[in-house]
């Protein structure tokens, strides 16, 4: 009797639950996905976080809303298994002098409106990207362009003019592209998200990108939007594969849907529990579960990203022999704060190119080697500080390597070694602006296009002191001279060896100390196989299969 | 009672400017450039900046940028746009749905649970069945939210549909509609039913033994009629001022639920918010969740004098 009261009213409460919410309507219902495997029609359903921007590829330079772009647009140049740049739209790369680049384009490609490619839609799309006016985060891009200090005369100017003189649209499938000095990995930038082209409909009356186009994208890619991705409210972005797509299509399955996840580990029960196909972004606290019941779904891989201790050379003297910053980094224990701190989600650093890209040795960095008493030896003679102290954003889960780094270097060097917690990354560049803290920073990089030049120039170079992320200030006439040989080198793999000697230097006098190297933890449910990630950490949409 | 809600309702007013300043000065003097944060870890074109900045009026005072906002909220209902362009309108429209969807089922939840176990324990004080329902609700209070969540999420969401293979609690997202709703809901209601219980019981309890239900039960009328139009009704006035303010409570107190079943909501939306310094953002969803606030206390003010004509207010 009493049981079944319990029961009416849990029973009640469910009904009037339903009820109340059924009020509320409004909220989208696709409704009956959870039925899994099988038919076409049935969406491979993905991990994604809610995109920063509208879906714009030149204001896109954070990954989930690239992720969502690159299955809506096909770039110039893929990667393929051996790190290559090979051409996608794009029919041929070639320059003689690295300088003048001529862009030839595969035909077949239309836009998802039924217009076909041509070049004019790349030299509109870049010279809107380019120009400061229209305040695109990816515009900096364009920068080596010849014209791109044109469209951006500085703070407070007007802009004269709509077009760079080194863009030139020489017919329908040609286009030219002169660079303002000679760049050898020209061709390997060009599969970033912010070369993509834009159609004609992506503009409107004022010649800026509609909202309209940002919240439903018109690509030239294997899958175009089923419907405006209104961003706030809705929890997918749902395509289909694009009839007209010239290129491969993936077997078996026409329906890709982008679920929107703010906490990664909820994105994993639902894995778990088959309401999700491809999750590419694991927490560790998941990653031991996952291995256990994913089995052959879990996969692991080398992620192109690198974990360093920023060095702040340009502000503290007392850093500036090299002896000191080889003993730091021989007093960190590299291997347990991968394995222990990160649980494996990390790999121990030995070079400052991360081996998923081409160029990278290992063992390279011959200081990244673990030795805590001749860092001891290495570190009193050469008279480092008593004391250290190591910032780091507290908004991103950092503070436990960098503790673990702390502790290392108050054991094996015998001083005072503090980390310091700073509320964003971007204080304690201010604070180092304003020279108010002069400690250790931490430092991360995540690779805009898979070349070993992406993890020199942009952060080591002279140049990037004043516009780049040269963050700690260093500089070195070798090492800058080294680089603009790489430049100029007449091929890809000839400016790689510039490069690699350029990345001799770093390993050399440390301005950094690279800590790990990132990995990319990825599983998938039992309704799909033959998942690949790609360089930039995106799926090979092609190849993925239904079970 | 009309010039009464009138009244009420003209002073909230005055409180919404104030929350309003108060919070867009809040948000305003939190360290950290907006437009900087937009840019993540890599440094922002500082050229790209100013032109942003100016975009969005972030040079002027604080005042002036006050004004800015509240004259386009007063005279236009406009609330502005975020730093990506879309209207806060738009993303706060769907988000309250979805916030608001479970709020309202976690309150029906621990109404009907609440009160009904309250009700069960006041009718058999000090027997098993009693102790049993305090010493649960006393579980209930001590596990967090954070816990209950994940336990529930893992047990019932993932664990039972493999073990089954039926698909009756959808643990993430709203793309389930109403049953989206059913865990969640619990989830967030679970304090609150422990409290709820607590509080009818007492009430009951202390209401059973007052002098006219024991002229009710006297003159001869049957039990059920004596607790539930005598006893309960009175021993409702405490309740419906606990659910009145606790509607507020859930609306704001769901970032945590939100988060493991990961709803779109108010709660999580204001957290990101905070984070990159969105302060039109902020401040649109303060001032709409003052005003439920507001709304709901009048909502308990009314019912009292619907439930107790002793209290009329003029």
């Amino acid at each position: 009797m009493r049981v079944t009261k319990g029961a009416q009213i849990v029973a009640g409460t469910a009904l009037l639950a339903l009820a109340v919410a059924a009020c509320g309507g409004g909220a989208s219902d696709t409704g009956g996905t959870a039925t899994g495997g099988g038919s076409a029609e049935t969406p491979v359903r993905m991990e994604l976080g809610e995109p920063q921007e509208l879906l714009v590829p030149s204001n896109t330079t954070e990954s989930e809303g690239a992720e969502t772009l690159a299955a809506l647009f096909e770039p110039l140049v893929n990667y393929d298994e051996n790190k290559n740049a090979v051409e996608a739209a794009a029919e041929s790369i070639t320059s003689d002098d690295q300088k003048v680049w001529t862009i030839k384009l595969k035909s077949g490609y239309t836009w998802h409106n039924g217009e076909p490619l041509i070049a004019q839609n790349y030299v509109d799309a870049w010279n809107y990207a380019a120009n400061q006016e229209n305040a695109q985060s990816a515009g900096y891009f364009f920068g080596r362009i010849d014209g791109f200090a044109d469209l951006n005369p500085g703070e407070g100017k007007t802009v004269t003019t709509k077009t760079m003189k080194g863009l030139e649209a020489v017919d329908d499938t040609t286009l030219k592209v002169t660079l303002a000095a000679p760049f050898s990995q020209f061709k390997v930038m060009l599969g970033y998200t912010a070369f993509y082209p834009l159609p004609k409909a992506a503009f409107g009356p004022d010649g800026k990108v509609t909202q309209a186009y940002g919240e439903q994208p018109i690509g030239q890619g294997l899958f175009k939007m089923d419907k405006a991705y209104k961003k706030g409210t809705d929890q997918t972005i749902d395509m289909t594969v694009y009839d007209k797509y010239p290129g491969t299509k993936p077997k078996g399955w026409t329906k890709l849907q982008f679920k929107l996840y703010t906490d990664s580990d909820v994105a994993f029960n639902d894995l778990q529990a088959n309401n999700l196909d491809i999750h590419d972004s694991l927490s560790p606290a998941a990653i031991s579960t996952a291995k256990s019941t994913l089995g052959e779904r879990y996969q692991d891989q080398p992620d192109a990203g690198v974990g360093y201790i920023g060095v702040p050379l340009k502000y503290n003297p007392e850093l500036d022999k090299v002896d000191i910053r080889k003993a730091i980094s021989m007093a960190i224990d590299r291997k347990t704060i991968a394995e222990t701190v990160f649980s494996g989600t990390r790999a121990p650093a030995d070079d400052f190119i991360n081996p998923a890209i081409a160029g990278y040795r290992q063992g390279a960095c011959k200081a990244c080697t673990y030795n805590p008493a001749e860092a001891k030896k290495l570190y009193d003679a050469a008279g480092g500080p008593k004391t250290l102290e190591l910032g780091y954003n507290a908004d991103g889960g950092h503070k436990e390597w960098m503790e673990a780094v702390a502790n290392n270097l108050r054991q094996n060097l015998g001083i005072e070694a503090t980390a310091k917690p700073f509320e964003k990354f971007a204080a304690i560049l201010d604070e180092l602006d304003k020279k108010t803290y002069k400690g250790l920073f931490r430092m991360g990089w995540a690779i805009d296009y898979p070349s070993a030049e992406n993890y020199l120039s942009p952060i080591f170079s002279t140049g990037a002191i004043a516009t780049g992320s040269n963050y700690g200030g260093y500089s070195n006439k070798k090492f800058d001279d080294l680089i603009s040989k790489g430049d100029q080198a007449a091929t890809v793999e000839e400016g790689l060896k510039f490069y690699q000697q350029a990345d001799d230097i770093l390993n050399e006098e440390l301005p950094y100390i690279p800590v790990y190297f990132y990995r990319n933890n990825s599983g998938y449910s039992t309704s799909v196989k033959n998942v690949k990630i790609n360089l930039l950490n995106q799926i090979e949409w092609a190849e993925v299969e239904k079970v | 009672m009309g010039r009464y809600i009138i009244r009420r309702l003209l002073q909230s007013i005055p409180v919404l400017l104030g929350a309003t300043l108060l919070i867009f000065s809040i948000v305003f003097a939190l360290p950290g450039d907006p437009i900087a944060a937009l840019a993540g870890e890599k440094r922002a074109d500082p050229n790209i900046v100013a032109i942003l900045r100016e975009q969005y009026h972030l040079n002027d005072p604080l005042l002036l940028q006050y004004w800015h906002y509240i004259s386009g909220v007063l005279f236009r209902g406009d609330f502005g746009v975020t730093f990506a362009d879309v209207p806060v309108s738009q993303i706060m429209a769907g988000k309250f749905q979805v916030t608001i969807n479970l709020a309202v089922t976690a309150l029906i939840i621990e109404a009907v649970i609440g009160v009904g176990l309250g009700l069960w324990a006041a009718l058999r004080r000090g027997k098993a069945t009693d102790t049993m329902i305090l010493a649960s609700t006393l579980l209930l209070i001590s596990v967090p939210t954070l816990v209950s969540g994940f336990i529930l999420q893992y047990m019932l969401g993932v664990k039972l549909k493999q073990w089954t293979g039926v698909d009756i609690f959808p643990i993430a997202g709203i793309s389930n509609g109403l049953r989206s709703y059913l865990l969640p809901g619990f989830v967030l209601a679970g304090v609150s039913i422990a409290y709820l219980t607590r509080l009818t019981r007492t009430s009951l309890a202390e209401t059973l033994r007052a002098d006219f239900i024991r002229t009710a039960t006297a003159k001869g009328l049957p039990r059920r009629r004596v607790v539930g139009r005598h006893a309960l009704r009175n021993a409702l006035i405490p309740l419906i001022t606990f659910l009145g303010a606790d509607l507020g409570n859930l609306m704001g107190g769901a970032v945590i639920t939100e988060r493991i079943f990961n709803l779109p909501g108010v709660g999580l939306q204001l957290f990101d918010s905070v984070y990159l310094r969105e302060q039109p953002m902020v401040v649109g969803i303060v001032t709409v969740l003052v005003l439920i606030y507001i709304v709901a206390n009048l909502a308990v003010d009314v019912m009292y004098a619907v439930l107790d004509p002793r209290i009329r207010y003029e």
